[in-house]
């Protein structure tokens, strides 16, 4: 049997059920308890009778026995006892028992008798070989049991009543709570991304699984709304070199053979430049989707960055800048080496292109609690604050004049390599210009 | 040169096809794997051109072919850009270079070049020595005209791949490739700084330029 797969009102209803059987269970020991006690009680009351009757005074143990036992029915108490004393012949002294049996000395759990009445009996020889029958009435025990009886049915008919009453009332709740969440879903489908799952307040798991659904639909609309914001970006940063290379083609369509190659020329620049930002745009959802990740071999980052470290030092240092390079001997992270050193040059390129010449730049690595801190830092003018917020997307850009080179397409990528590698960047809040890259521990472990 | 080229968009194979032609070689063209096998199996050419993306027998698929079918014909291969892995995986499968589309036309023609007088074995020799300039590669030694010149180890290594193509104009992605192992090309233009170091290194008290550059297309040291 799968319980997953019931329903509500299937599960409620079976649990109902199994509860119903258990109460069944349990009121059949407490009946049998009960029984027993009662049958007991009944056998010691005759037994008690019996040993009465026979430590009776008198020379003929019959004869006194049969005048205890008259004594006893005469009297005007009401007694559910019945008696009978036969001689060795089989003829009645005393009692008011006609037996509907053969009389055997001992224990018997249904003594019959003419009048057709059944009780509990037992039956002792005397020692001049009379029998003494005293016999106790069951129609007590007969009504307990019925009275028993008669609570189970009634009580276990009410239970499962109640318990397939409430499967059904919870599962038409369930059912109602997740219809509201079921219409929220399909309006949502229909292509109205602000409803959001009915949250009543009451935190009860309804509640909280509407609020996760809500934050998880939030996720989305901030990603649609970014994947939005990059269309239409791409669509508005590959509008300017598109129109520059039609002027071009047009300049070189009508203009003089001579004009004719440098205009063909300036247009196969301007194709360039249009596939350039295509094929970072292709990198970063690349490293985004991190398939990445299963290429990633150990990389020695310390003799990777500080080697090359080395290539962008004729550049920086023709410019009269100051290059510091401070790293760590001998870190180790599980990554890809490629986009390592594109991490680096990214912003080593931004160091370059966005300060002015007599920059101190500072690239280090070291060990921190958290696992590797990589920074690039500049103490350049740094960036507007409005600027800060949107550092890290797709073409944005630092200097809000756009006149600098780049499509702001350089720190997008550094960030997606960063969280390929399992880590964080941030912009630091000090002065000028520091990207930190924290790679924590998941991003150390030996790649498999 | 006779040049296979396997490529199933028309219009790039017949941009390739006339360039190379114009430049004086023999070029068959080939629309699918399958035809490409066929033509590559017959061992009449110098250099294979084959596009990743091919139907009938995928371009990896065809250059494992050739390599196990005892082929050694140089393969350039081609891809659509993107994928950060497709170049290993196009040099492990048995091409012997790779090529991003879209490229320019004179790129293709320097690998080809490239390709096409590459000796079988790779392996550098001890020493490489090229007009005056001498390099001892176990020393990591650079002489000109017998005066030693000391290079950075960047430079060094630019300096032996150029030789390594003498007389063939070596690109800048190349360099890019080949001497920093970059599968992009980075803002700064570090193989311009690098070949302009290395350049007045080598040409320190000497009339004539060691590096010829060529406009537009790369740079070349001059053979024997």
């Amino acid at each position: 049997m799968r319980f997953t797969g019931r329903s509500t009102f299937g599960l409620a209803a079976l649990i109902s059920v199994v509860l119903t059987l258990g109460t069944l269970a349990i009121g059949r020991v407490a009946y049998q308890i009960t029984h027993h006690a009662i049958e007991q009680q009944l056998d010691h009351r005759i037994d008690t009778e019996t040993r009465a009757l026979l430590v009776e005074p008198g020379a003929d143990r019959s004869a006194a026995i049969g005048a205890a036992i008259r004594r006893r029915l005469g009297a005007p108490i009401e007694n559910d006892l019945d008696y009978l004393l036969v001689d060795r012949n089989g003829t009645r002294i005393a009692g008011d028992l006609d037996p509907a049996m053969k009389l055997v000395p001992g224990y018997e759990e249904f003594f019959r008798s003419k009048d057709g009445l059944v009780g509990q009996a037992m039956t002792t020889r005397l020692s001049d070989g009379a029998l003494l029958v005293v016999r106790a009435d069951r129609a007590g025990l007969r009504t307990i049991d019925r009275r028993l009886r008669a609570l189970f049915d009634w009580s276990i008919g009410a239970m499962l009543l109640l318990g397939l009453g409430g499967a059904w009332t919870l599962s038409a709740l369930t059912r109602a709570r997740l219809r509201r969440m079921d219409r929220t879903a399909l309006a949502i489908i229909k292509g109205d991304l602000s409803q959001r799952m009915p949250v009543s307040g009451s935190g009860n798991e309804f509640d909280r699984l509407a609020t996760t659904l809500n934050q998880m639909l939030d996720r989305i609309a901030a990603l649609m709304l970014n994947l939005r914001q990059v269309s239409s970006d791409i669509a508005h940063d590959l509008r300017t070199p598109l129109t520059r290379l039609r002027h071009r083609l047009e300049e070189a369509a009508r203009g003089e053979e001579a004009d004719r190659a440098a205009s063909i020329e300036a247009a196969i620049g301007q194709a360039n430049e249009l596939l350039e930002i295509f094929s970072a745009l292709l990198r970063i959802s690349e490293v985004e989707g991190l398939g990445v990740r299963k290429h990633f071999r150990t990389v020695d980052l310390s003799t990777t960055l500080t080697d090359f470290a080395e290539t962008y030092r004729p550049d920086l240092e023709q410019r009269g800048d100051r290059f510091d390079v401070d790293v760590e001997p001998g870190i180790e992270i599980s990554g890809d080496r490629r986009l390592l050193i594109q991490l680096v040059s990214n912003l080593l390129d931004n160091a370059l292109h966005h300060t002015p010449p007599g920059t101190h730049v500072r690239l280090s690595a070291r060990r921190v609690a958290e696992g590797i801190r990589l920074s690039v830092a500049d103490n350049g003018p740094g960036i507007p604050p409005e600027a800060r917020a949107r550092l890290f997307e797709r073409f944005s850009r630092g200097d809000a004049s756009r006149s600098s080179s780049g499509h702001g397409l350089g720190l997008a990528l550094v960030s997606a390599i960063v969280t390929a590698h399992h880590g964080t960047v941030t912009l630091s809040d000090g002065p000028g210009f520091e990207i930190v890259a924290l790679v924590g521990p998941a991003g150390l472990e030996p790649a498999t | 040169m006779r040049i296979l080229i396997v490529e199933d968009d028309a219009e790039t194979c017949a941009f390739i096809a006339r360039g190379l032609t114009e430049s004086g070689h023999v070029v068959v063209t080939a629309s699918d794997g399958r035809d490409g096998l066929f033509h590559a199996t017959d061992g009449s050419f110098d250099v294979l051109i084959i596009d990743r993306m091919v139907p009938a027998i995928d371009g990896l698929s065809l250059v494992k072919m050739l390599r196990t079918g005892q082929c050694a014909t140089p393969v350039l291969m081609l891809t659509a850009m993107g994928g950060i892995d497709d170049r290993v995986e196009g040099l492990e499968a048995g091409a012997d270079d790779y090529l991003v589309k879209p490229f320019a036309f004179s790129e293709l023609a320097a690998r080809i070049q490239a390709l096409a007088r590459r000796p079988v074995l790779q392996a550098d020799p001890a020493r490489l020595s090229l007009g005056d300039i001498e390099l001892d590669f176990a020393r990591r030694l650079v002489r000109r005209a017998g005066r030693k010149v000391l290079l950075q180890p960047r430079e060094f290594l630019l300096l032996a791949e150029l030789m390594r193509n003498p007389g063939r104009i070596v690109t800048r992605t190349m360099l890019l490739e080949r001497v920093w192992d970059l599968d992009f090309e980075p803002k700064t233009n570090i193989v311009e700084t690098h070949l302009s170091r290395l350049r007045a290194k080598l040409n320190a008290g000497f009339d004539e330029d060691a590096i010829e550059t060529v406009r537009g297309a790369g740079y070349r040291v001059r053979g024997n």
